[in-house]
């Protein structure tokens, strides 16, 4: 700690520091990580279950739904890849005639 | 008798303690103000570069304001976690500024900032797609056959792994800057993925990729408590210009990370993390088995000695692992995660050092 620090601004340091600690060690712990993932677990499920009942709502009214909407998203994510790919690999035949080997 | 409180003190040196302190004032409440509205942010990343080669989000930049007089090339592959200003933060405390000033030519590979339509990118995909191309993009415009290639964090990972991989990868020089290779060692952010508490999955979002949100918590738990002291150091410095310049830098890229793709997520919890494959000394990587041994250049293995996210424990068998042992070399260096980049420390020791190596193992101007 620099000795030209005030004297508030080493006494916040140090209580931070004793505060800090042991709350670093906490979240180092067992019980920490198994609140971590049961946390995740259960905030996926709630989601999970609330995603089903408006989907199934929606769609007796013939309506999308956000999942739907996500697996539109999705195809077309991997369909502009695929054109993407193409057109790098036409760029590289059209530069030199053969581009790096694919490994 | 407290050192800061002279023995005698003469009206003079009163009158300018009060003056110092009145200017302090003001200036405090300016910058006060400045910081809480969020305007006068630093300027990121501002050493000049051209990019010169392309491939969907990833860039590769070309460094300019020096005259070149070393070879090889030197390419930068950063992490594929954070962003890559983090090497070239600010005018003055740039990893990158330094280099080129010292007549190095400096490269960055930059993954830019993936969404849904990387979630599929994995690990061949960067070891084995790009990177091959940036290189040859690299030799292309530096005329040069040869390149020195610097991989921070889990780019040294990439790095390495396509050093090894790749018979015509013609890396004289390969640097791994706090570059992990047993993840046992990494602490508990990734114990949680390695015991099996967390799956991948369930960091997976709707785009198909880790959200920077996750990426960021993760990080904010190793130390949850220690902004408060970095904010009451904030105040206690913020009459100085430079200080809250700087102290705004670090505070955005730290909170500024970037999703992490999918697939390439996935790859590295199973192997990497979980069967700690790296620690084996070869991994199998687009259908084939690329051992680390193979790396045929010279090795500097660099660490950060108070790395809190990657511990030199994670690090520090890079030196039994990669590449020729006759030419590998370790460089030890006080400091954080992020003394490649940035701060007083990599200032006085990362930088002059790094640059010396690189100038050591590289052609002479003639």
């Amino acid at each position: 700690m620099p000795a030209n620090q005030p004297l508030w601004l080493r006494a916040v340091i140090r209580l931070e520091r004793a505060i800090g600690e042991p709350i670093e060690s906490a979240v180092r712990s067992d019980q920490y990580f198994d609140l971590v993932s049961t946390t995740t677990r259960l905030r996926r499920k709630v989601t999970g279950t609330a995603e089903g009942v408006s989907r199934r709502c929606l769609h007796l009214l013939n309506l999308p739904a956000g999942s739907d909407i996500r697996n539109l998203r999705h195809q077309l994510a991997r369909m502009e890849r695929r054109l993407n790919q193409l057109s790098h690999e036409v760029a590289e035949l059209d530069e030199d005639g053969s581009g790096p080997d694919e490994r | 008798m407290n050192p800061r409180i002279p023995a005698t003190l003469n009206p003079a040196d009163l009158l300018t303690r009060v003056n110092r302190d009145v200017e302090r004032s003001i200036l405090r409440a300016r910058n006060g103000i400045r910081y809480v509205r969020g305007s006068h942010r630093p300027a990121l990343g501002m050493t000049p570069k051209e990019v010169v080669w392309k491939r969907d989000k990833a860039e590769l930049w070309r460094y300019s304001g020096g005259d070149r007089r070393y070879g090889p090339p030197v390419v930068i592959v950063h992490s594929l976690v954070s962003r890559s200003y983090i090497l070239d933060l600010r005018p003055g405390n740039s990893t990158v500024e330094y280099l080129t000033k010292a007549g190095l030519d400096v490269f960055m590979l930059d993954w830019g900032v993936p969404d849904e339509l990387d979630a599929d990118n994995d690990l061949e995909r960067y070891v084995g797609w790009y990177l091959p191309r940036a290189l040859d993009a690299a030799r292309r415009v530096s005329g040069h056959e040869e390149v020195t290639l610097a991989g921070y964090c889990l780019g040294g990972v990439l790095a390495a792994l396509y050093a090894a991989g790749h018979n015509d990868a013609n890396v004289r020089n390969l640097i791994l800057m706090a570059t992990p290779v047993d993840y046992s060692e990494m602490g508990a952010m990734v114990a949680l993925l390695r015991e099996g508490r967390l799956e991948p999955d369930q960091l997976i979002d709707d785009t198909g990729n880790v959200p920077a949100d996750a990426l960021y918590s993760g990080f904010y738990m190793l130390a949850p408590t220690v902004e408060v002291a970095q904010k009451a150091t904030l105040l206690e410095n913020l009459w100085n210009d430079e200080f809250v310049e700087g102290f705004q830098a670090m505070a955005t890229w730290s909170r500024d990370h970037v999703p992490f793709p999918g697939a390439a997520f996935r790859q590295l919890v199973d192997l990497l993390v979980r069967q700690n494959i790296l620690m084996t000394g070869s991994m199998p990587l687009g259908g084939r088995q690329v051992d680390l041994g193979a790396v045929r250049g010279n090795v500097l293995n660099a660490m950060a000695e108070r790395d809190n996210v990657v511990p030199p424990p994670a690090v520090e068998p890079v030196m039994q692992l990669v590449g020729d042992p006759a030419r590998r070399e370790e460089l030890r260096l006080p400091g954080g995660h992020v003394t490649f980049g940035t701060g007083r420390s990599a200032f006085k020791h990362t930088m002059p050092k790094l640059t010396g190596w690189i100038i050591d193992h590289s052609d002479k101007p003639s």
